[in-house]
């Protein structure tokens, strides 16, 4: 369906894509994989015509073709669904479905009717139940996906390529996803399937091709394959070495931060906990349990109801973030680009933005110290970014997220609370930042770590809290830490009978 | 070696700066027409006399493009251009020995009700633009309780800011030209130049690296207050009375310098070097519009004709990444 010939394609500075082979064919599911800033995204660009390559060929349907316009893609077959979601929120399934492609009447008018039962044929074919005539603000996100699929049927897609498609949606809803896109290979719609979950690959990929640094590591039937051989050809290491090894945390010394009765309504109920230096501490618990609340209510950013926090010895009990940094405590929250990342900035600025007095001489800026403090920080975290004032914007999500470790890292020095810490990173970037957790838990910082991610807890963590409905409903530590006695406490709030 | 300054923001990816290239090939452009128009146009006395006739603009839309980095807006310059005056004016009269003290009192004045506008806007959680009306509103009906025509006087020597001479440069223009330039390095090389950009780029997450996001704001809306208020002194000077009408257009005249500069409404990019530009733009453009006798109002179409134009150039380009 699909065969590129040793593209490649060179932004300023960086070789994106190198000589790269890429075949996918009518009838199966081509999973694409690769980490942050492998290259994944620049190959779909290419494929749908949004970027000329420098040098190489594209076959499409048999024959060699050098698109002009994505538009000119798009008319040959080639649908592309990114992350974001393209749709009007206010217009109805059917509008949104039919845009740009509406049935008129004989007076040019858009004709209702026939555009909904067009709508509706779509959605059968998909074998996906839904109103035509509901607005998409009323739809779940999972809805929405089958929104934009149907729409890249009405276009009589041959090529559909999903960037990431399950990074917003559900278990249950992810297995409707893959049911309705295994209904497509079968009608002989070549899929290429881009994600970061391994497990996905195995199960729905027919084939899958491994990206890395801009050059294919190899394409092989998923039959072929385990999970550990696909994780060692996308990082070019072994899975034992994911987790840095745990040490005993120094749990006599006097705690630094202790935390008694925190009542936040309508998310935190009632919080006590003690963190060490050089501890780290897991937080456990299902989606809405107040866990990032909890962190939010420490940290100052939001205003707790009630009850006190000492921090270092010291009574904080009316935090707020600047009063936090100014005693040593860093928060990298949850949501990067909303909440994390100052994006118009360069990285420098990023890295220095809560220390910015330590770069201040007089009134002044000292802009030259702070550049060289940030080309250090690039150094040492191994940051992919080409020097410390460009921005951070078009940095790929493990090197953002490592340019927020570099801003707290060098901000504090005794307690760190991290917030799903590796959410949208890729398997390479996530490997080196717990190996960046435990060294700064090894320098002293005690660090608190909120995970979605079980096992990212228990490979990280000699000490787990639970959180429920608000409260801490219990505590795991040493070798009662498995999987199952987690999720009794976070699901039931109870203890498995022994 | 040269200190690097603050990577600012820009439109672009690369090196160059679409808008202020634009703004600065539009006004090179009119200068250029300029000297075809009419001989006078390009004597070294023409260019101070523009340069002079552009400070009042050039104060507000510097304070404004403040308040514009940091994503909000202020409607209340004209009523504070209007009552700095009034209230200069009004209050030393026949008075000589108050003017001294009344100046610092108004610029102080000024900076307070700006900052009273920011304070308001993020204690209530009222967007500044409905904010910034009912304060301009509150203002305004004030000074028209006060005085509905011109009133009050100020010292004669009080001219030698609207009308003096330093080596034939305008001493209007130089204050113009001087707070620029220390506003520009203050956004450069100060921390609180870089927490403009980074609570106009995202206040919550200029909150959550410790940025003091409501002192920020509160800092530019004064700074807007206080520019203003400086405008103010300059229509007194210049008139020598307090005209309760004369910042009513000001308000609106203030956002096309900005716009046209390249700061981007909802904050976060731009910055003084394009206001400038765009001050000397509007101004050297009415200046020969002048020449030509063309109508007041015609100018005004022709000025709004250059916003759009200008600002489309840029959406433009900064879509084409």
């Amino acid at each position: 369906m699909i065969r590129l010939e040793r593209i490649t394609k060179t932004f300023p500075g960086v070789k994106s894509l190198d000589a790269v082979d890429f075949e996918a064919n009518a009838g199966e599911i081509h999973a694409l994989v690769g980490e942050n800033g492998a290259g994944k995204s620049t190959l779909i660009k290419v494929i749908a015509g949004a970027h000329r390559p420098d040098a190489g060929t594209i076959h499409y349907d048999g024959t060699e073709r050098r698109w002009a316009s994505p538009r000119q893609a798009k008319e040959a077959g080639i649908h592309v669904i990114y992350q974001e979601l393209v749709l009007f929120p206010e217009l109805s399934v059917a509008e949104n479905i039919c845009l740009g492609a509406a049935p008129r009447t004989a007076l040019g008018a858009i004709d209702r009717r026939s555009m909904r039962e067009k709508a509706a044929e779509v959605l059968a074919r998909l074998g996906h139940e839904l109103d035509p005539a509901a607005p998409v603000r009323t739809l779940s996100v999972a809805d929405r996906q089958m929104v934009e699929i149907a729409k890249a049927l009405v276009g009589r897609t041959r090529l559909l390529i999903l960037d990431e498609p399950t990074a917003v949606v559900s278990g249950r809803e992810a297995d409707l996803l893959f049911e309705r896109i295994s209904k497509l290979r079968d009608e002989g719609v070549c899929v290429v399937y881009i994600s970061h979950r391994l497990e996905e690959v195995f199960r729905i990929a027919d084939r899958v091709t491994v990206i890395k640094d801009g050059r294919i590591v190899g394409a092989h039937r998923t039959a072929d394959l385990d999970r550990d051989r696909l994780v060692a050809m996308m990082v070019g290491r072994q899975l034992d070495d994911i987790y840095p090894p745990k040490k005993p945390p120094p749990l006599d010394s006097a705690p630094v931060l202790s935390v008694r009765n925190i009542r936040m309504p309508p998310r935190v109920r009632d919080v006590s906990f003690d963190l060490h230096a050089g501890e780290v501490l897991g937080l456990a618990g299902l989606v809405g349990a107040g866990r990032s609340e909890l962190a939010h209510a420490l940290f100052g950013s939001m205003t707790k109801e009630s009850g006190t926090i000492a921090l270092g010895g010291r009574a904080f009990n009316t935090p707020t973030p600047r009063g936090a940094i100014e005693r040593g405590m860093g928060f990298l929250t949850e949501d990067r680009k909303a909440e994390g990342l100052l994006m118009l900035l360069d990285t420098a600025a990023n890295i220095s933005a809560p220390v910015l007095p330590e770069f201040t001489r007089g009134p002044v800026l000292d802009r030259a110290a702070e550049i060289r403090a940030a080309r250090d920080e690039i150094a040492r975290f191994r940051i992919a970014v080409p020097g410390p004032q460009s921005g951070v914007r078009t940095l790929s999500g493990g090197n953002q997220q490592k340019v927020l470790f570099a801003r707290w890292a060098r901000a504090c020095h005794r307690v760190l609370v991290l917030d799903e810490p590796t959410r949208g990173v890729d398997v390479g970037a996530k490997v080196e930042i717990y190996g960046i957790v435990r060294t700064l838990a090894d320098e002293g910082v005690g660090i608190l770590v909120i995970s979605s991610e079980l096992p990212e807890l228990l490979g990280l963590c000699s000490r787990i809290l639970v959180m429920r409905e608000g409260a801490i409903a219990g505590e795991v530590s040493g070798d009662a830490i498995d999987e199952t006695a987690i999720m009794h406490l976070a699901a039931l709030g109870e203890r498995r009978a022994a | 070696m040269a200190v690097p300054a603050l990577n600012l923001p820009r439109h672009g990816a690369g090196g160059v700066d679409p808008p202020k290239l634009v703004v600065a090939a539009l006004l090179l452009l009119v200068i250029v027409a300029g000297f075809f128009v009419s001989e006078r146009f390009g004597t070294f006395r023409n260019f101070m006399n523009v340069l002079e006739q552009s400070a009042a603009l050039g104060f507000v839309s510097l304070g404004l493009t403040l308040v514009v980095l940091v994503g909000g807006i202020d409607l209340s310059i004209g009523a504070v251009v209007t009552g700095a005056a009034v209230l200069l004016a009004g209050t030393v009269g026949a008075n000589e020995a108050l003017m001294v003290p009344m100046l610092v009192g108004v610029l102080a004045a000024g900076a307070a009700f700006g900052a009273l506008n920011g304070l308001v806007s993020i204690r209530t959680g009222v967007d500044p633009l409905v904010v910034t009306i009912g304060s301009a509103a509150l203002l305004t009906g004030f000074v028209l309780l006060y005085t509905l025509r011109p009133t009050g006087a100020v010292p004669i020597w009080f001219e030698a800011f609207a009308y003096g001479r330093l080596f034939g440069v305008p001493v209007a223009g130089l204050v113009m030209l001087l707070s620029f330039l220390a506003v520009g390095l203050f956004l450069h090389y100060t921390p609180l130049g870089r927490a403009v950009y980074a609570v106009g780029g995202s206040a919550e997450a200029a909150r959550l690296a410790g940025i003091r996001v409501d002192r920020t704001i509160i800092a530019v809306f004064a700074a807007s207050g206080f520019f203003a208020s400086l405008a103010g002194l300059y229509f007194a000077s210049r008139t020598g009375i307090g005209d309760p009408r004369v910042g009513d257009p000001m308000t609106l005249a203030a956002i096309t310098p900005v716009v046209v500069g390249g700061t981007v409404l909802g904050g976060g990019r731009g910055g003084v070097v394009g206001t400038l530009l765009g001050v000397l733009l509007i101004s050297f453009l009415n200046n020969i519009l002048n020449y030509m006798n063309v109508s007041t109002f015609l100018q005004w179409v022709i000025q709004g004709s250059i916003i759009i134009l200008a600002v489309s150039l840029y959406v433009k380009r900064s879509n084409r990444l």
